[in-house]
C-alpha cells in the first residue's frame, strides 16, 4: 500500500486506539503493527507530534515486571480531533466504496 | 543492526534539534528496545521492525523545523532552505512538488533582484555621464542630449531604483514566508497533518 496513505491512516488509528485506554509506546506500536503492516518506528514521530499539539499527554509509570514505561493518554482536544478524523475517514471510505461498486456495475 | 547503531544513526539524522529534545526522542526508542529484548527478541529483530533510523529521524527533523517557524520570529533563508531540503530528502513526491516550483521561483527572484539593483547603478552612471563626457570625450558621448537631461534623468532612475530595491526586499521576505508555509503545507499533505 502507498506509504503516504498509510501514514495518514496511521494518525487516525493511533487516535482511535488511544481513545480506548492509555498505552505505553511499545504496547501501542504492537497493537497497531499487528493489524497494519508498517515500519514500527513511524509511530513514535507521530506520537510526539500529536503530543506537542496537545492531543496526548504522557506520564511515566513503574511496571511490576520491569523498568518504568512512558504512557500516552488522550486529551479532550485529542478526542475531539479523533471524532473529526473518524468522520472524514468514514465519508472517504463510503465514497470510495461507492465508486468501486459503480465500477463493477459498469 | 544492533541497538547502538540504530540509536546513533537516529540521533545523527535528527539534525539541529536541541540536545534535550534529542534525548527525549531517543528515550522512546530506548524503552522500545528494552521492552522488546525483555520479550526475547534480539536487538536486530527490534531494529528491523522499527525501520530505517535515518528516515525516522528525518520526520522528527521536519516536525521540529516547522515548529520553530510556527513559534514566530524571523525567517532566515538558511531556515527555509533547511526545511526545503529536509522535506526533499524524505520523499520523491516532495522532490517534484517542492523543488521544481522552488527553483523556478528562486530564478525569478534572482532576475527581479538583478533588475532592481541595476536601476540605481545605471541612475548613478547617468548622473556621472556629463562629467565623464568632459574628461574622456573619446569614450563617452551624451548622444546630443543636454547634461541636465542626464543628471536629472539619472536622479530619477536612481530614486526609482532605490524604491525597486526596497520593494524587492519586501517581496523577498514574503517569498521566504510563503516558501515556509508551502513546505509546511506539503508536510501536511505528506503526513495528513491537520
Amino acid at each position: 500500500m502507498n506509504i503516504q496513505f498509510k501514514k495518514g491512516v496511521l494518525e487516525l488509528c493511533v487516535l482511535v486506539v488511544l481513545c480506548r485506554k492509555d498505552y505505553y509506546g511499545y504496547e501501542l506500536v504492537q497493537a497497531i503493527s499487528k493489524n497494519i503492516d508498517i515500519a514500527e518506528g513511524t509511530v513514535y514521530p507521530l506520537l510526539r507530534r500529536l503530543t506537542k499539539e496537545g492531543y496526548f499527554k504522557t506520564y511515566i509509570q513503574e511496571s511490576a515486571t520491569g523498568p518504568a514505561r512512558k504512557y500516552y493518554q488522550i486529551t479532550e482536544k485529542g478526542k475531539e480531533y479523533q471524532k473529526v478524523l473518524l468522520e472524514d475517514w468514514n465519508r472517504f471510505i463510503s465514497g470510495v466504496n461507492n465508486l468501486i461498486g459503480k465500477e463493477e456495475v459498469a | 543492526m544492533n541497538k547502538e547503531t540504530f540509536l546513533s544513526e537516529l540521533k545523527r539524522s535528527l539534525g539541529r534539534m536541541p540536545e534535550s529534545e534529542k534525548k527525549d526522542v531517543l528515550y522512546d526508542y530506548e524503552e522500545h528496545f528494552r521492552i522488546g529484548t525483555a520479550e526475547g527478541k534480539s536487538e536486530d529483530q527490534v531494529a528491523a521492525s522499527l525501520g530505517n533510523p535515518r528516515l525516522i529521524g528525518k520526520s522528527y527533523a521536519i516536525d521540529s523545523l516547522l515548529e520553530d517557524r510556527k513559534e514566530g520570529g524571523q525567517a532566515p533563508a538558511s531556515f527555509v532552505l533547511r526545511a526545503v531540503f529536509a522535506s526533499i530528502s524524505l520523499t520523491f513526491f516532495n522532490l517534484v512538488v517542492v523543488l521544481g516550483p522552488f527553483v523556478g521561483l528562486v530564478g525569478v527572484m534572482i532576475g527581479l533582484w538583478a533588475t532592481a539593483i541595476s536601476l540605481p547603478i545605471s541612475g548613478v552612471a547617468a548622473v556621472l555621464a556629463p562629467l565623464a563626457a568632459l574628461i574622456i570625450p573619446q569614450w563617452v558621448s551624451l548622444g546630443g542630449l543636454s547634461a541636465f537631461f542626464w543628471i536629472f534623468g539619472g536622479i530619477g532612475v536612481a530614486a526609482l531604483g532605490v524604491l525597486a530595491v526596497i520593494g524587492m526586499y519586501l517581496l523577498s521576505r514574503l517569498f521566504l514566508r510563503a516558501t515556509a508555509a508551502y513546505v509546511k503545507l506539503n508536510a501536511r499533505i505528506v503526513t495528513r497533518r491537520k
